[in-house]
């Protein structure tokens, strides 16, 4: 192979790091060749010639600027722009990338379109060493809090942020990431090629990187590191096979790419064996606890953990939840029923912080819902599930918890690229956290599979190993039980029942009128998104207002005569 | 079926590795035979006798690296169709014969620098790449390297100043615009103009720094020098401006989607006076998309298709033969590359790089299709430029 090729496979490799970095949070951004463009063509106009201060000094000078500069160009980028998504988002990070080519163009310094002057001094030792760095950077990230945070993210950002994710700072920090990670890419390139011209850096290039990144798996870290190489290395081998010049090799190559992401849709990483987190034998025996976080606010047994007074929504003229108010006590098991459509859903998403209420005062341990980011109310110590499942489907069930402990765990991400004894420990404490929350609902023996893989059932009781996993002061279960068999109802009613023995306080939605009454120290019934009943299920039962709503008054109420009311 | 499709990609792909892997091992080994055939044994590309007599035994290896495909394709397909012309032409020839290899770098400087370190390994000469700023990018291996290099369409300045291997036969923007002036100011009797120039582009400024100090040469007078973007269409405003001026001729330096409304426009102003441009109009699209209103519009070239001379007639007819069209500039300029490798390596009746080199440094007055050719100290090259003007929707020259 000769040195160029070994060069530019580095280099394309940094270059598809760049976008790794922000896919792995599902973020779809075609900013990093502006990023790399102004990252190659600060350092190449700043940094010390090579002749006055020796090659790799200057170049370490240029990489430092590029670096800098790209870090700082995807922070202004994207304060404006994170809250965008998916193409809207590509849109806005590509129309980015086109104004600062054209910057680069009509500006007195960059030479304009004729481009600038750039001593080589990159060699294929110093472009694979780049390479190693970045490659070993985002090896280690992927098993930590904030890795597996960004991978929440990608598969379910509001199930992320009711996890306790900071999306905002995770989407931002990831874009950061990929703002270095190209601007470093710049500067290689621009010590490398003789000439840095603003046109290496046009939408061909982003696209170039992009597709890098997806051939080669934008989920593996290694993926970036195949795609660049097959890339880079499929037009060498077609001149090297003796294909003959012009179009058919631009077409050989493109019908590659189509058998690639056809066949393999997770990239050439897919064809590598992947490596799970493992929950190792005996884990669950390590009893030390996780951190439960010094910011939460501990609520003695009886304290209110759950106070809603006057609590409204409304959307346009529908009104959701009209006049609500509820007291959850700490240590209560308090049942939410009511017919389709009664406001359960809208009520528990105002509780947690997920829609901000019309009207009305809201105070869940200490936070305001609607007010407070869904992340604070979550790092508070709400942990919930989702009527329907919103699990991470592409993560391991074990994955899926060790999310759900992202606000019980310490960072380990900075300790373990120095490989600090101390973080090894901390993720083993967590991975035997979660290990055992995965025990407690009768996962333990699926923890490596794919959570879209699974049974029905049991995605609804990973969801709760989730939720538990956060160690939460109160735990929201939306039907739980929905599209369970008898038997799994019935094992799950128990598990909802220890959970309670335990002192957990517990806000349950369930049509499952037998499981709720078994359970429930309190019920409070809705309809039409207004209280209707509220009391011991023994008052409950006898509640005529609740026979009305439900068998539309003739009929004896719930829970008499059958278990299933649905 | 799942595991089956699996395992034929994961085969295809091992099946590519290993080829990629074999082909490398067996390239490096052709490289070392060349290696050894360069280095003189057994006859390999020293030859016997010089001039039209020079006769060598092997093949003397050339590389042009060109855009065949990717943005500069256009360019890229003319140039190869000159070379492969060329090489025929020469393997009709006795005593040398030429191994072309044409590779594509896909308008990517990846890909370009990937194609020159390649042929600096095997190849005693190499041509190209399409576009200036890929001969930045590309030469200096060459040069390092030391093998010659042709450059035959870059008009960037200091392609040639990047080494003394590094020549070229295309002309400069510098070359042809001094003289498209001089030609104009004779045949137009021009004694006051109005320059027009879009002043975002690297590649129009540079053509109207030169326009204006060929101008200050000349002896013209400027009445005024307007501005516009290079992504501007309507002119009617500087148009109006430069007709008030009354001026003998408009000189603009714009690219050719600036230069077909502007000379439209200008026509529908009612404005007559010959408009000069530089080389951005020196394309067909100008008569094809400005039709009438391209009438009696100067551009200089370094080529044109009805130039006189035996060379150029029988170009053009074996061209036509060959390809069924008219070769452009691009064509005319390869042909000549090929053709003036094979003057340097007769010279000293060597295909070693070193050869070459000396015996392009000392190319002079050679006949080519462009005309009397010289290699200068620079090494550029001069041959007469070519000042067109556009008569019944064709080039014609007016020099």
């Amino acid at each position: 192979m000769s040195e160029s090729i070994l060069v530019f496979i580095a280099l394309n490799a940094i270059f598809a790091y760049s976008f790794y970095a922000v896919l792995v949070a599902g973020q779809l951004s075609l900013g990093q060749a502006g990023f790399a463009a102004l990252g190659g063509f600060t350092a190449a106009a700043l940094a010390p010639a090579p002749s006055d201060l020796g090659e790799l000094p200057a170049l370490l000078v240029g990489i430092v600027i590029g670096m800098v500069v790209g870090a700082l160009a995807a922070v202004v980028l994207g304060l404006p722009t994170m809250h965008l998504r998916g193409v809207f988002l590509a849109i806005a990070t590509l129309g980015f990338a086109e104004a600062v080519r054209i910057l680069l163009i009509n500006a007195e310094w960059t030479g304009g379109a004729n481009g600038m002057s750039v001593p080589k001094v990159v060699t294929p030792a110093i472009a694979w060493t780049c390479l190693a760095l970045v490659a070993y950077w985002f090896w280690r990230q992927g098993p930590t809090s904030y890795g597996r945070a960004l991978a929440a993210i990608r598969e379910d950002e509001l199930a992320a942020r009711a996890m306790g994710v900071d999306v905002g700072r995770h989407r931002l920090s990831a874009f950061v990431t990929a703002g270095a990670v190209a601007g470093l890419y710049g500067v290689l390139w621009a010590y490398y090629v003789r000439l840095l011209a603003p046109e290496d850096f046009s939408f061909t290039t982003a696209i170039d990187g992009l597709v890098m990144a997806v051939v080669g798996g934008s989920t593996v870290w290694i993926g970036p590191l195949l795609g660049a190489a097959f890339m880079t290395s499929v037009p060498e081998i077609l001149r090297a096979v003796g294909v003959e010049a012009g179009w058919i090799r631009p077409f050989i190559s493109s019908a590659l790419l189509l058998v690639v992401i056809i066949f393999l849709p997770g990239g050439l990483a897919s064809l590598l064996p992947r490596l799970r987190v493992k929950a190792p034998a005996g884990a669950m025996e390590d009893e030390r606890p996780v951190d439960r976080g010094s910011s939460r606010k501990l609520v003695g047994p009886g304290e209110p953990v759950v106070r809603v007074s006057g609590g409204s929504k409304d959307y346009g003229g529908v009104h959701a939840v009209r006049d609500v108010d509820l007291t959850v006590a700490s240590g209560e098991v308090v049942g939410l029923i009511g017919p389709n459509g009664a406001g359960k859903t809208t009520l528990v998403n105002l509780i947690s912080g997920l829609v901000p209420p019309s009207s009305g005062s809201f105070d869940v341990l200490g936070t305001t819902p609607g007010r407070t980011a869904v992340h604070k109310v979550a790092q508070a110590g709400v942990s919930r599930t989702f009527q329907h499942s919103k699990l991470f489907p592409r993560l391991s069930a074990l994955e899926n918890v060790l999310v759900g402990a992202h606000v019980v765990s310490r960072p380990t991400f900075l300790r373990r690229l120095v490989w600090l004894p101390g973080a090894r420990r901390d993720e083993a404490r967590v991975v035997a956290h979660a290990a055992r929350c995965l025990d407690r609902v009768g996962l333990a023996d699926r923890s490596g599979e794919d959570a879209g893989s699974l049974s029905y059932g049991d995605q609804r009781r990973l969801e709760i190993a989730r939720a538990l996993a956060a160690e939460p002061s109160l735990l929201i279960l939306d039907e739980p039980a929905a599209g369970m068999n008898h038997v799994e109802a019935g094992a799950l009613s128990e598990l909802i029942g220890s959970l309670a023995a335990e002192g957990l306080t517990i806000l349950l939605i369930e049509h499952n009128v037998g499981m709720v009454m078994r359970t429930c120290d309190r019920i409070v019934v809705l309809n039409f998104g207004e209280v209707i009943a509220a009391g011991t299920p023994e008052e409950i039962i006898e509640d005529p207002a609740v026979v009305e709503a439900y068998l539309g008054g003739d009929a004896p109420p719930p829970g008499h005569e059958s278990e299933e009311v649905r | 079926m799942n595991r089956t499709i699996t395992s034929l990609a994961l085969t295809s792909a091992l099946a590519l590795t290993l080829t990629a892997c074999g082909s490398d091992d067996g390239g490096d080994t052709g490289a070392d035979a060349g290696g050894a055939a360069t280095g003189g044994e057994a006859g390999g590309l020293v030859g016997t006798g010089t001039g039209d007599d020079c006769t060598i035994e092997e093949s003397v290896p050339v590389g042009a690296a060109l855009s065949l495909t990717g943005a500069a394709a256009s360019y890229g397909e003319s140039q190869q169709k000159g070379l492969e012309l060329a090489a025929e032409k020469l393997g009709e020839k006795d005593g040398v014969t030429y191994d072309l290899t044409i590779e594509d770098d896909g308008t990517d400087p990846r890909q370009g620098i990937t194609v020159f370190e390649q042929f600096t390994q095997d190849r005693s000469v190499i041509i190209g790449p399409t576009l200036s700023n890929g001969a930045f990018q590309a030469q200096p291996i060459a040069q390092e390297a030391g093998v010659p290099v042709v450059a035959i369409s870059n008009t960037a300045e200091g392609i040639t100043a990047q080494g003394d291997h590094i020549f070229r036969v295309s002309l400069t923007e510098a070359q042809v615009i001094p003289q498209t002036v001089e030609v104009s100011t004779e045949e137009f009797g021009l004694e006051k103009v109005v320059v027009m120039y879009s002043n975002d582009d690297a590649f129009t400024e540079s053509g109207y720094d030169v326009f204006a100090s060929a101008l200050e040469d000349q002896g013209l007078e400027v009445l005024d020098t307007l501005t516009f973007s290079k992504a501007d269409t309507d002119f009617r405003a500087l148009l109006t401006e430069a007709k008030a001026a009354d001026a003998d001729a408009i000189v603009v330096s714009g690219l050719i989607e600036a230069a077909i409304p502007l000379v439209t426009q200008a026509r529908e102003l009612g404005i007559e006076v010959p408009i000069i441009g530089g080389n951005g109009f020196n394309n067909p699209k100008l008569m094809s998309d400005a039709g009438e209103a391209a009438e009696g519009v100067v551009v200089g070239a370094a080529w044109n298709s009805a130039s006189e001379g035996e060379l150029n007639t029988a170009f053009l007819a074996d061209f036509e033969e060959k390809y069924g069209h008219q070769p452009d500039q691009f064509a005319a300029q390869a042909y000549t590359g090929l053709m003036v490798i094979d003057e340097a390596v007769r010279a000293a009746c060597s295909g070693e790089p070193d050869a070459i080199k000396e015996g392009l440094g000392g190319v002079q007055d050679v006949e080519t299709v462009l005309g009397t050719l010289s290699i200068n100290d620079d090494r550029d090259a001069e041959h007469p430029a070519v000042v067109q003007v556009v008569e019944g929707g064709a080039f014609t020259p007016l020099n």
